[in-house]
């Protein structure tokens, strides 16, 4: 089995990229809260659901990422 | 323990202990009679009363009337010797009849007890105010819409003191319901679905068939109006009750679906009344099912009481004053995303989720160690007991009587005549919304 290398580049663009989803969560929780009329604790109480919903996001973006790469892979070997 | 509920503990839970309980006595004016300050002074008193049909429900009263100490009951009258045999029984000194005209006669009889067949009501009562006798009828007041109101008006000019057999004007369960209905606790009524339902042929044993209609008169037209007059009565005023307002038109259907046994009567039977701003109360009896029972549920848009159970809902769940915390709003948001993504699903209809009843533990009007012992008609009689030593007619009480009757009445007419009725003009009192006018 080959070594893999993860770059300091790429380990950043992850943690940014979690980091993203994880503010999208919070920001989506906080709509939620104003449209229904629920107390702001649930910023805390609710932040099992808002890390469910980063890994959500994290996934997708990363399935999308990788179908992109995939697509694209063939291009970048030609050149 | 389940609590025993005494007369004090009745007036007391009614709220008319002292006369300060304003508030209920403003809506319920004819608990004033029972009031512990007015029956206080007419300790010593009696009343004698005669009986006028001593069937099953006569001396069902009779043996309320007996515990009354400011009553007694000095004359019986009937045909059917059975029932007087019976009657004696519980009132051994009691003159009998086999003519309630001549029952009217007699000096010592203050005020009679009228339990005959429907079709009887009507020219007994109007004769017993003739005589100037105070009169107790039960429900139904009459035969037709138009007797009602003939004796309605009777009552009227002769200033007699005049009840109805409508039990549940005295019933705690239903006082405390009312103050709460009416205090706002459950917003406006939009609409009262009141059901009785039974699992029975109604029929009784005849000893011989010369009086099979004699003893069944509940099954023949000609002597009754069937589920109308003998259940619906309770709990159309019930309706009335909880929306302060009368109905304006009525629909109906019927129909002899099950007990197909000669019976004349329906069997199965459903009554819409509507009121002037689209609310409604709405009447169903069938006699082979009787899954659901007797209720009448009572709806605003805050919460339902279902009276005859003793209990009341919140639709935000509160029990015992515990209100259940909504989910949290990334949940509801969620929920409400997915019935979006899906409810444009053709099989879907119009609500993803099945919108079954809510299984909520609801709250007891009259606390959970009320033990019903009294379902009001013991303090009815009293009440007309007191009415009669008086001489001071409840306030309402007439009126409540009247349209109870006149109600089920109409609505039996628009099942006969498969039509939507309005309610008569010339029979309607100025009471609530309703005004009277001359055809």
């Amino acid at each position: 089995m080959k070594e893999t290398v993860i770059t300091v580049k790429r380990k950043k663009i992850e943690i940014w990229t979690l980091v993203a989803c994880f503010v999208i969560g919070n920001i989506i929780n906080v709509y939620a809260i104003q449209k229904y009329d629920t107390p702001y604790s649930e910023l805390f109480w609710s932040l099992g659901y808002v890390v469910t919903v980063t890994v959500a996001l994290y996934v997708v973006w990363s399935v999308i990422r990788l179908v992109i790469y995939a697509i694209l892979r063939p291009f970048c070997k030609k050149r | 323990m389940k609590k025993e509920l005494s007369r004090r503990d009745f007036l007391k839970s009614a709220g008319l202990i002292g006369l300060g309980a304003g508030t209920l006595l403003s809506t319920v004016p004819w608990m004033e009679a029972l009031a512990d300050e007015n029956t206080k002074k007419t300790i010593g008193e009696k009343v004698r009363i005669g009986i006028i049909g001593p069937g099953s429900r006569g001396r069902f009263l009779m043996n309320l009337i007996k515990k009354n100490p400011k009553a007694e009951m000095v004359a019986i009258c009937d045909i059917y010797q059975p029932s007087i045999d019976k009657a004696l029984k519980i009132a051994p000194k009691a003159k009998v009849y086999n003519d309630y005209r001549k029952l009217l006669e007699d000096k010592e009889v203050d005020a009679v007890v009228i339990a005959t067949p429907l079709y009887r009501h009507y020219q007994m009562a109007m004769d017993s105010l003739d005589a100037g006798k105070d009169l107790f009828c039960e429900k139904s007041l009459s035969y037709t819409i138009a007797q009602c109101y003939d004796v309605y008006q009777k009552y009227k000019s002769t200033g007699r003191i005049f009840f109805v057999g409508q039990q549940r004007l005295f019933d705690p369960r239903y006082l405390k319901a009312m103050e709460m209905i009416h205090s706002g606790m459950f917003g406006e009524i939009q609409a009262v679905r009141a059901f009785w339902f039974r699992n029975g042929s109604w029929r009784n044993n005849v000893p011989d068939p010369s009086l099979e209609r004699q003893l069944n008169w509940r099954l023949y037209k000609e002597y009754s109006r069937g589920l109308m007059t003998e259940l619906g009565g309770h709990l159309l005023q019930v309706g009335t009750w909880a929306m302060q307002k009368l109905p304006e038109t009525v629909m109906g259907a019927g129909g002899l679906t099950y007990w197909k046994d000669g019976r004349e009567v329906d069997d199965n039977v459903s009554c819409i009344f509507s009121m002037d701003d689209g609310r409604r109360i709405t009447y169903e009896s069938v006699i082979s099912n009787k899954f659901y029972g007797l209720e009448e549920q009572i709806m605003g848009n805050l919460g339902t009481v279902e009276p005859e159970k003793g209990m009341y809902y919140f639709e935000d769940g509160t029990v015992n004053g515990v209100t259940p915390k909504p989910a949290a709003g990334f949940m509801q948001m969620m929920k409400d995303v997915q019935n979006q993504v899906f409810e444009k699903l053709p099989f879907a209809g119009t609500s993803w989720e099945p919108e079954v009843a809510k299984d909520v533990k609801g709250n007891y009007i009259m606390g959970e160690d009320y033990k019903i012992n009294t379902d009001g008609s013991q303090e009815l009689i009293n009440a007309f007991v007191e009415a009669v030593i008086t001489q001071k007619q409840p306030e309402r009480i007439a009126e409540e009587c009247y349209y109870a009757s006149a109600m089920v009445l109409l609505g039996y007419d628009a099942i006969e005549q498969g039509k939507k009725l309005t309610f008569p003009h010339e029979y309607r009192l100025n009471y609530l919304n309703h005004k009277h006018q001359a055809k």
